[in-house]
């Protein structure tokens, strides 16, 4: 991978070309440190507190300070601004800005809360603490998910308009994604967290969706709990990133998470099950015939999940498909209900 | 039409298996298909030329790509933000860095556009659609600036005239004048 990174500078000087637009800057992050950028320039800021950061031993410590200045300047990435903005001396409230939020880094706040926004599958969403920030991998949740619908309209509602319940919805980035990507669907969003249902809220209104979504302060895990949900009929399918961190990995997590983010949101009990089990259990009574339940998990759980099912034969539940995340470990399950 | 296989979905490397049998469609047009460069410059040639002629498509099998990888466990237990992506075209060489979102999901979708573009342009040279596309933007671009420079030097020609217009006497403003509309119809 090393001798190839080296290579690629090359071919990159030799590609990058004239042109503005999306093909300079894409190749263009190299050319981050110009030597001609002043101190007070964007890119001077960036090299100035990436050495703070490294200093004090902050992870990402160019990415974080990359994103921030950026922001500042109203970016959302440091390669996605305007390369003459990179060298230009910036305002003196630019500079106090990102004073603020680097200070605030070295506090080991997540970025996204620092920023207090996030993208997710081409939705920027509003971040704000202890609400659960979406993972990258969740978005290839979204993929299969949408991959599916495509493949098999019929199984999804009449009309091909499926209702889709997501359980522990967070900041709403599923929903939101999946409601923004399939136009006729709608979603039943619960969390047990009232700062998740309001922010679900609020980005749905951001985003315009709020008229196809319901948000229900709900905790699956309570005895009978879902009979609340029955009046909204039954639905095509259910989607969850739920609480999947075995507990005694919880405390390995770093500070970022464990100091900013809901523990609730990460703490799956002993096998990290306790959620995905109630999940599984309430699903049938709450499925369509043939309806699908998509989850995230953690590597371990494919197994976990399978042996699980086969002890509930009640259920009528089977593991039919584990696709894999990018960094190539089983994250996802796709388990559908049979009818008997 | 056979030259569109689905061999690039069967050869996916995200779906790990699947247990019960499904019927495979068509419907996802970005899967990839296997062609090779002579194949895909005929595809090229044989698309219609009033449309938009179709981009050599990638094969992802033909992709490395350097994202967010192997750092930790991953999922919930990490929060990273380096959202980069770097894809690299193997047969060509062309490597192609996009961080252009706070989204992986969409700047590996972006990088791959911009990968498909340099690739096409790389194997058909000159007869790909995207360099062609890029020359007569250039083309357009420099008749702009070209009119535009002409403009600015009408008006200079012009204020020059106005200016030294204003120094000479009233008397002889009609003779100004025509020289002010002498100088203008050129």
């Amino acid at each position: 991978m090393k001798l190839w990174g080296q290579m690629l500078w090359g071919h990159l000087s030799g590609l990058r070309g004239r042109q503005g637009g999306i093909w300079g800057w894409a190749c263009s992050t190299w050319q981050s440190h110009q030597p001609q950028a002043g101190p007070l320039s964007a890119s001077g800021l960036v090299k100035h507190w990436t050495a703070v950061f490294e200093k004090r031993g902050i992870p990402e410590a160019r990415e974080s300070s990359e994103y921030i200045v950026a922001h500042v300047l109203g970016a959302k990435t440091f390669q996605s601004l305007r390369p003459v903005l990179w060298t230009q001396p910036l305002t003196a409230q630019q500079l106090q800005g990102i004073q603020e939020l680097c200070n605030l880094r070295l506090q080991r706040m997540p970025v996204q809360y620092i920023l207090g926004e996030w993208d997710f599958q081409g939705l920027t969403l509003k971040m704000a603490p202890p609400v659960f920030i979406p993972r990258p991998e969740t978005e290839e949740l979204i993929e299969w998910i949408l991959e599916e619908v495509a493949q098999r309209p019929q199984a999804v509602g009449a009309q091909g308009s499926p209702l889709i319940l997501e359980v522990g919805c967070g900041s709403g980035a599923i929903a939101l994604s999946l409601l923004s990507q399939l136009p006729e669907s709608q979603v039943i969003a619960v969390d047990k967290k009232e700062a998740a249902i309001s922010l679900t809220r609020e980005n749905a209104q951001r985003l315009r969706l709020q008229g196809r979504i319901q948000t229900i302060l709900l905790d699956v895990t309570i005895e009978d709990s879902w009979t609340h949900l029955l009046p909204w009929g039954p639905m095509d399918l259910i989607v969850s990133n739920p609480p999947y961190v075995f507990h005694k990995d919880m405390e390995q997590l770093a500070p970022e998470i464990r100091s900013y983010e809901d523990a609730v949101a990460l703490d799956g009990g002993e096998k990290g099950m306790d959620i995905i089990s109630h999940i599984l259990t309430l699903a049938p009574q709450l499925l369509k015939a043939s309806g699908s339940i998509f989850l995230e998990v953690d590597p371990r759980h494919p197994e976990l999940v399978s042996s699980w099912l086969q002890s509930r034969p009640d259920l009528c539940l089977g593991l039919v498909a584990v696709r894999k995340d990018f960094c190539g470990r089983p994250r996802f399950l796709h388990v559908q209900r049979f009818v008997p | 039409m056979p030259l569109m296989s689905t061999w690039g979905w069967f050869r996916s490397p995200e779906l790990l298996a699947r247990i019960c049998t499904k019927t495979q469609g068509f419907g996802l047009q970005e899967k990839l298909a296997l062609l090779s460069p002579g194949m895909a410059a005929f595809m090229v040639q044989i698309a219609g030329k009033k449309d938009f002629p179709a981009l050599l498509p990638l094969n992802e099998n033909e992709l490395e790509e350097q994202s967010v990888k192997g750092h930790g466990p991953g999922g919930q237990a990490t929060n990273k933000t380096n959202n980069c992506v770097v894809l690299k075209h193997v047969p060509s060489g062309i490597v192609v860095k996009c961080h252009q979102t706070r989204s992986v999901n969409q700047n590996r979708k972006l990088a791959r556009k911009i990968l498909q573009e340099k690739v096409d342009v790389f194997y058909n040279g000159e007869k790909s659609a995207v360099y062609k596309e890029r020359q007569e933007a250039q083309k357009k671009k420099q008749e702009r600036k070209k009119r535009a420079k002409e403009t600015l030097e009408k008006k200079k020609v012009l204020k020059e005239l106005w200016e030294s217009s204003k120094n000479v006497s009233e008397e002889r403003t009609a003779d100004s004048d025509r020289m002010y509309c002498t100088a203008y119809k050129e």
